[in-house]
């Protein structure tokens, strides 16, 4: 009875439509703030809704194994792109936490863009549109389309309502994404025509082109083309120099975005699209995909423990966090792609949440400077509170999620590589030591500056309570999303979904 | 002449009979009315082409679906030129009737280009659209850049008819005939003369596309000219010139040494242009660069010819005239005595004029080819052509200088609306209802064409055989 209604394009364009309805309100912040909002509440309540009845979902006959929801429609039969959306388990977790975090990035943007508020609130909706695209297109021209749109949005966010070197950090990041997806274009095309030169068959649908037989050197290339743009988005070593522009110059809004989502097109891209359409060069990949994971965890949590902003001192924990998620997708192994795909959530809450914290502290002090703090305990103790918990959190405590996920991967890792187990666990102390100094610097220390900071509002302590409950939920009792990917995970592995 | 025939060649009369009876008109009374007369004259000649197609053959002449469309596109890309130049115009003190007038005879000269069936129809009607050319470049007569401007058009624009005209006679000395179809299948197709023609033909189309290394002109002529008229030279007349070599490239398909003057034309031209534009500061020096690179990725549609290649560079025409006039039409909307130089002065104005800005960010983001404007369409369907035709490097090359093309498109976007204002907000001038009717078509054709290019192939893929 749900398949009745086109569920997918509905989450995908109600907040386009929105953006229509904000139009008129174009000289009214105060209330298209609500409205704004409104929609991505919708968002979030159709999210929760599929998610509450997968199970039941799951049990009708599916056009595709796995898929709970699919939706296919000719679009532009001249170039064989077809619009096809499906929704499994990966997907819905990535759907509820898109429309989570957009929840959480409005509201903790409330009241600290000012300036040009609806051209931000149309922004941040068209990013949802985009966003929610490249997690359901099961076609890969329509997934490249949504996977460019939701750039431009980023790129004036950052660029308008950004601080500091915002410009040069904004085309930064367009530049090193565009340059990813270019090339990603490119053999998307190319892997088109090989397909349709070998069946005759004029098309773009992920799960037509899985059965091209290809030569294991052409594999190889079209494989790495996909992998760099995926590698950038990640990021991964030596391919992140944009991540810490980005998120520093970033308004709150934009980083927790960035965090919590952007990041995730490229670990979801690569497990939806890269491995299981070039299984053989992916293995080929894998000593390399794994170095780089390796280096990146180490080199980012050692630079994180140079970092003297706050901000960018998370951005470059980001990169080490994306690292175990790395790890895992490399092993391709049932339980430590279940531990990459569960961290990709948690990575999302426990950063989002730390970018919130940090720009709600920045609001108050309008620096960010670990050196400017020190106290924070006495003086602000809601907020110091929530900002021990996630940098807990954020170092792996176990009964929290983080922990979670970090175990899977390590665990499923083992079986296929004991050394890259080895040397993650090592990894696994950097985040403690970088953490605990900020915390230690930040909270306990003496106080350096004297700065007149109010504490947290009720606005403020709603959101950050709703991503502690999510982040002790998924820590304590993590098994009703591992039932929900388990079968697309099976059905990954085992192959052609 | 039959009287079928009549029915088919009348939009081309009313757009010659027209360009007269504007300058009569002129001549009697003068005023702004000549540029909506131009104006309503045009619009007839294209519903005249939709609502009565009558397809007919005539010594030089073929009126089909094939010509009915260009004529429709050209005219459509000439009347917002038109609507942006009224406005434009009377701020800048450019009067009289000349103006309207030259616009419908270069129209008539473009619509003569893409029915022409032999080699003198195409030489006419690519000369008289350039020759009108000549007149508008430099028809702001008391500026030292129109001047200087007109002057290298003048220089350049005849030394490629003399090649032309020159390639023109070869082919004919060595094929005995000038009408195209024969030409194609003619058996001297492969001698030494025939060939060295078909190449100097090739050459001076180069010219009129600005390809490199028959580009040198470009850059300074775009400066130079007001912007409404780079409008309709950076687009109209490509669009003609493209189908000019549409026409002619039946005439050298037997020859592989095509190919390769063909790869080297868009290889040269993507870079050159793509990097030249980098580092320009002045955005018309910038476009023109752009616009040469631009017409790189054209060429390389046609090295895939035979892949489907000439859909993909009709398509990529298409596209890219919307965005031409879109950009070209903001910079003439947002001047007033004189333009806007540089990228610089454009900041802020994405706030101050939101229109004018939202147009020239939508044509920056549909030329650099960043979905959802209309350009990713038009690069895409390139790239797939190139590549179905195994061009590999070229498209390597290709995707790689649009990504340079891209740093130098966001420029734009990042003054438009990431930089404080250069002007105050007050001194700002609302556009008219002429100059927003010719932004918006730009802004509406990308955006559709962007989300949904099916229809506009289905009807290239049907005119196209």
């Amino acid at each position: 009875m749900l398949n009745n209604y086109p569920l997918l394009t509905i989450v995908i364009f109600i907040p386009l439509a929105a953006c229509l309805l904000l139009l008129p309100l174009w000289s009214r912040a105060s209330i298209a703030k609500p409205v704004a909002f409104g929609i991505a509440a919708v968002e979030l309540v159709l999210a929760g809704w599929l998610y509450f009845s997968w199970q039941s979902l799951a049990g009708a006959p599916a056009r595709l194994p796995g898929y709970l929801l699919l939706e296919d429609a000719s679009w532009i039969p001249s170039f064989g792109i077809r619009y096809t959306l499906g929704l499994d388990g990966i997907s819905l977790l990535m759907v509820m936490l898109t429309s989570f975090t957009f929840c959480g990035a409005l509201a903790v943007s409330w009241n600290s863009i000012k300036e040009r508020v609806v051209l931000f609130l149309t922004l941040m909706l068209i990013m949802e549109a985009g966003i929610m695209g490249v997690f359901l297109s099961l076609d890969l021209a329509l997934f490249y389309l949504f996977w460019e749109i939701m750039l431009i949005p980023m790129f004036f966010l950052i660029g308008v309502w950004g601080h500091g070197r915002k410009i040069y950090s904004t085309i930064k990041f367009f530049l090193f994404t565009m340059f990813g997806s270019l090339l990603m274009l490119l053999a998307i095309i190319a892997l088109h025509l090989l397909h349709a030169a070998q069946s005759g068959v004029v098309t773009f649908a992920l799960h037509d082109l899985l059965h091209t037989q290809l030569p294991f050197n052409t594999q190889l290339w079209l494989f790495a083309a996909f992998f760099l743009a995926f590698a950038i988005k990640f990021p991964l070593f030596p391919l992140h120099t944009w991540l810490p522009d980005a998120h520093t110059d970033a308004p709150t809004a934009g980083s927790v975005v960035l965090a919590g989502l952007l990041l995730k097109t490229g670990s979801y891209g690569l497990i939806r699209f890269g491995y299981p359409l070039f299984p053989l060069a992916a293995q080929a990949f894998t000593p390399l995909f794994y170095t780089l994971a390796l280096i990146g965890i180490f080199y980012a949590s050692l630079v994180a423990f140079a970092q003297e902003d706050m901000k960018r001192l998370i951005a470059y924990s980001s990169i080490g966090h994306m690292g175990y998620v790395a790890i895992g997708i490399a092993a391709w192994d049932p339980v430590a792609l279940s531990g990459s795909i569960l961290q990709m959530a948690n990575h999302g809450v426990t950063t989002g949440a730390l970018f919130c914290l940090i720009g709600m502290l920045d609001e108050r002090a309008h620096t960010r400077d670990i050196a400017a703090f020190g106290g924070l305990w006495g003086k602000i103790p809601l907020w110091s509170f929530f900002f021990l918990i996630f940098s807990l959190t954020s170092m792996g405590l176990p009964g929290l999620n983080s922990f979670v996920g970090e175990f899977l991967i390590l665990a499923g890792t083992i079986k296929q590589s004991p050394l890259v187990v080895v040397l993650s666990f090592i990894g696994i102390i950097l985040p403690l030591i970088y953490m605990v100094r900020l915390v230690q610097e930040v909270l306990f220390q003496k106080e350096r500056q004297t700065l007149v900071l109010l504490d947290l509002d009720l606005r403020e302590i709603a959101i950050l309570a709703v991503l502690l409950l999510l982040d002790i939920w998924v820590g304590v009792h993590p098994a009703p999303l591992l039932d929900m990917i388990h079968l697309p995970v099976q059905l990954l592995i085992g192959g052609a979904p | 002449m039959t009287s079928s025939d009549m029915l088919a060649l009348m939009p081309l009369m009313v757009l010659v009979g027209g360009s007269v009876l504007v300058l009569l008109a002129g001549a009697i009374k003068p005023g702004g009315y000549l540029y909506w007369l131009a104006g309503v004259l045009i619009l007839a000649a294209m519903i005249w082409c939709l609502l009565i197609p009558v397809d007919a053959v005539m010594p030089g002449l073929a009126i089909t679906s094939f010509s009915r469309f260009f004529e429709l596109f050209l005219n459509s890309a000439g009347l917002i030129a038109l609507l942006l130049a009224s406005a434009y115009n009377r701020r800048r003190g450019i009067t009289g009737e000349e103006y309207p007038a030259t616009i419908l005879f270069a129209l008539a000269g473009m619509g003569v280009a893409c029915a022409a069936t032999d080699l003198l129809m195409i030489f006419l009607g690519l000369e008289a659209f350039t020759f009108a050319f000549y007149i508008l470049v430099a028809i702001k007569r008391d500026s030292a850049n129109g001047g200087e401007a007109g002057l290298k058009y003048l220089l350049n624009g005849t030394l490629s008819a003399a090649i032309l005209a020159m390639g023109m006679a070869l082919v004919y000395a060595a094929g005995g005939t000038i009408k195209l179809a024969e030409l194609a299948s003619a058996s001297g197709a492969q001698e030494p003369i025939f060939l060295a023609g078909g190449c100097l033909i090739l050459l001076g189309i180069a010219f009129k596309l600005s390809l490199v290394p028959a580009h040198l002109w470009t850059a300074d002529v775009y400066q130079g000219a007001p912007a409404p008229v780079t409008a309709l030279l950076s687009t109209a007349s490509k669009g003609a010139s493209l189908v000019a070599l549409l026409l002619l490239l039946p005439l050298l398909a037997g020859w592989n040494g095509l190919h390769n003057i063909l790869w080297l034309l868009a290889l040269l031209s993507m870079l050159a242009g793509n990097l030249a534009a980098l580092v320009q500061k002045n955005l018309k020096r910038m476009l023109a660069w752009s616009s040469v690179g631009q017409m790189g990725y054209i060429a390389l549609a046609l090295v895939a010819a035979p892949a489907g290649g000439s859909r993909a560079s009709v398509f990529y025409m298409v596209i890219y005239v919307a965005a031409g006039l879109g950009a070209f039409g903001t910079i003439s909307v947002l001047s007033d005595e004189n333009e806007r130089e540089t990228v610089e002065d454009y900041r802020g104005m994405g706030y101050s004029n939101p229109l004018a800005g939202a147009s020239l960010a939508v044509a920056m983001f549909s030329l650099a080819g960043i979905p959802p404007a209309a350009g990713f369409m038009a690069k895409f369907a390139v790239f797939s052509a190139a590549l179905r035709g195994g061009e590999f490097t070229l498209a390597l090359v290709g995707i790689l200088s649009a990504l340079v093309a891209v740093f130098f498109y966001l420029r734009v976007v990042v003054s438009l609306y990431m930089k404080p204002q250069a002007v105050p907000l007050e001194t700002t001038r609302k556009p008219n209802s002429a100059e927003i009717v010719a932004l918006l078509v730009p802004v509406i054709v990308i955006v559709i064409l962007g989300i949904y290019p099916e229809p506009l192939l289905e009807l290239l893929e049907k005119i196209m055989i």
